[in-house]
């Protein structure tokens, strides 16, 4: 009897897996061979090279560009860290690697007593993204063979912000009863919704006011702004009710910038016909029609730009930090094709993007400056007279 | 919807979860089988039901598979728990663990961070409930939930009738108090143990198809975010009484809705909301502990 009942059991644990594991096929392994000596590796983040945006822009562009020059790379999902990564990478003869987690410390400073692992490798290039860690207290830089890349994603959120409130103000004409948009006699909001509280978090939602408030100012209206900076990476549901709240308080557009919380963020505002605008990659057809646009980081740019450099053999004098704007392509908004089908009137939409591209060209030109909360510029709320901040 | 309506409507809203977890623990806490596997069972459900509704378009289809799913997880539970009388708390762990890892698997094969539904929307699984939406306040509380919602509070009243009044709430709370006196009455005390850990991964899969399939229509992994583990402290709290264990998840439900509310008003202030159930449950622990040792003269039973 019993080892009848530990047979079936058995069987059942096996049907499990096989009901799991068969719904999709393997991939192939993702080191190649090429012909120049050039090494080059890509150390994704937490959230894995197939996240749709941030990594995966990476991965596609190492891709692209070790095919185009010949050269090998390796992509590597981390499991016992990254300093060990980076380690047994430059161990094994990589000299250009791009590493995309926020953490720094083993490999500009040295944890635990050890030698920085830029100091352990000086033949090898160390690309780290989002903040210059590579200095010291006076400002000094540390190592030679650390870049820094920093995305000025203020500007992009400047656009989006300055777009949500050029929609928002035509929705009559853009938006048809299927929505369910808070008329403009009824309330002018704007949302904001976060992971944590932080200055990689705070450069979006500076930039977002400081767009909305240019907006405003064109109409003559004020927008009241909701934000709420601490609503985690993980809880989906929980950003779910956050986004409802705003949307219920009059909020018609809310812009996520809390990784797979954003997920439930577009879900909400599908659920009551509102807008969202996504972070990182090209989220727009998350839930079509109800995403505005995507805030993006193409982190694909400035791979193949240092990569392609250290090809030619230019990667000595390419700056230590770098700084990729409008211009470069690797921030932005999207292309607005996929809201473009949801729209009534399109004349009116081709205006407002007429608009945003102007707006774009001035930000690109120097004509308007926006705060940049990643260099620790201080964001001061007197210039955005049109935006009222119900929380902060 | 007005203020005080939308505090307590999320309140049912974060609670429903909680609770149904709550009420799949009780007959395993009673049967004295700690299932911390809630968190990972509601994970797939959640799991489940969403991606099979993905593949066929079926949303019954999801319900369905969730349930039986959440059932054969539960059976391999209670099998390396109870019949190979394996320790419950590294099998749970074990549970938990592989979820998570078999979903993000699963996610990253689809090559996504998300698997969401596109034929169909969060707002067609609310039911408006005639008469009483009309009501103010009421309407705004009680109506416009889900199906499973409303399951879950008519389940209350079912578990207490089934722990309380039945033979077999009975028969599993005497397994789960002195296993050797249930042996000499002739009861199969494995069959009691199976069954309450099957009831709960039942209540488990209803939790995760609420929070994932019905409420969103969307999956992210590790969307349960510690759900099931604050289930298992409201069952301590509550001593694995219906009602009260209930009114625990409430109060969490009630906690996590004034501090996203609240927010609007008093920014990241309002935070502190989410602190208050932990408060209230390691005092409501602590004073059941010393009120359950204070006659006791020796230390370690």
């Amino acid at each position: 009897m019993k080892k009848r009942t530990s047979a079936i059991a058995m069987a059942l644990v096996l049907l499990s897996v096989l009901i799991f594991t068969g719904c999709g096929e393997k991939e192939g392994g993702n080191a190649k061979k090429g012909n120049s000596d050039l090494k080059v590796a890509v150390v994704c983040s937490g959230s894995g090279q197939n996240d749709n945006g941030y990594n995966q822009s990476a991965c596609d562009g190492i891709k692209e560009t070790a095919e185009e020059i010949g050269c090998e790379y390796k992509i590597i999902e981390p499991v016992n860290g990254v300093p060990e990564a980076l380690e047994t990478l430059a161990d094994d003869g990589y000299n250009l690697i791009f590493s995309l987690e926020y953490d720094f410390d083993a490999l500009i400073k040295g944890v635990g007593g050890s030698e920085p692992i830029a100091s352990q490798y000086p033949d090898t290039t160390f690309v780290v993204f989002n903040d210059n860690p590579n200095k010291d207290d006076s400002g000094e830089q540390i190592h030679k063979n650390v870049i820094s890349v920093l995305f000025d994603v203020h500007e992009a959120s400047y656009l989006a912000g300055y777009l949500s409130v050029q929609i928002n103000e035509n929705m009559e004409k853009l938006f048809d009863d299927s929505y369910g948009l808070t008329p403009l006699d009824t309330a002018r909001g704007i949302g904001f919704i976060g992971g944590t509280n932080s200055n990689g978090i705070l450069v979006y939602s500076y930039g977002f006011i400081e767009g909305i408030s240019k907006a405003a100012e064109e109409y003559g209206v004020k927008y009241d702004y909701y934000a709420k900076y601490d609503a985690g990476f993980t809880d989906s549901a929980l950003g779910s009710t956050v986004a409802g709240t705003f949307f219920d308080e009059g909020a018609n557009v809310v812009f996520a910038d809390a990784g797979v919380v954003g997920d439930g963020i577009t879900a909400k505002a599908k659920e009551l016909g509102k807008i969202a605008i996504q972070t990182d990659a090209n989220l727009d057809t998350q839930q079509p029609g109800h995403v505005l646009t995507s805030v993006l980081k193409i982190t694909g740019v400035p791979v193949k730009v240092i990569t392609k450099s250290y090809a030619d053999g230019k990667i000595a004098e390419m700056d230590r930090l770098q700084t990729y704007n409008l211009a470069s392509g690797a921030t932005g908004i999207t292309d607005l094709a996929e809201m473009g089908k949801h729209v009534k009137d399109t004349a009116v939409w081709e205006e407002i993007k007429g608009k945003v591209k102007k707006i774009s060209d001035q930000i690109t030109n120097g004509e308007i400056k926006v705060t940049n909360k990643q260099l620790n510029e201080e964001f001061d709320e007197a210039k955005c007279p049109n935006v009222v901040i119900k929380t902060k | 919807m007005d203020f005080i309506g939308g505090i307590l409507y999320d309140c049912l809203y974060h609670a429903v979860p909680i609770l149904l977890c709550v009420l799949g623990g009780i007959f395993a806490y009673k049967a004295n089988v700690l299932n911390i596997a809630l968190e990972g069972m509601m994970l797939a459900g959640a799991f489940v039901s969403v991606l099979v509704s993905f593949q066929t378009g079926s949303i019954v289809l999801g319900y369905l598979s969730a349930i039986l799913i959440c059932m054969v997880i539960g059976l391999i539970f209670a099998f390396f728990g109870v019949t190979c009388k394996g320790n419950v708390i590294v099998i749970g762990l074990a549970i938990n663990m592989s979820i998570t890892a078999i979903a993000g698997f699963v996610l990253q094969l689809m090559n996504s961070a998300n698997i969401k539904l596109d034929f169909t929307n969060a707002a067609d699984f609310k039911i408006d409930l005639p008469f009483i939406k009309n009501i103010p306040l009421i309407g705004d509380i009680l109506s416009g939930h889900t199906v499973i919602t409303y399951i879950s509070f008519l389940a209350v009243i079912v578990i207490w009738f089934l722990m309380y009044r039945t033979k077999f709430g009975v028969y599993v709370r005497v397994v789960g108090e002195n296993e050797d006196s249930a042996k000499s009455l002739g009861l199969n005390t494995n069959k009691y143990r199976y069954l309450a850990i099957l009831l709960g991964a039942f209540f488990c899969s209803l939790a995760g198809i609420n929070l994932a399939l019905e409420r969103m229509t969307i999956f992210t992994n590790n969307m349960t975010a510690g759900r099931g583990f604050i289930a298992i402290a409201a069952i301590y709290c509550g001593r694995g009484d219906p009602l009260s264990c209930s009114i625990y998840a409430i109060v969490f439900g009630l906690a996590r809705a004034l501090s996203v509310n609240l927010s609007l008003y008093a920014g990241a202030a309002a935070a502190v909301f989410d602190v208050i159930p932990y408060v209230v449950m390691s005092v409501v622990l602590t004073v059941v502990s010393m009120v359950k040792y204070r006659n006791r003269k020796v230390r370690g039973i």
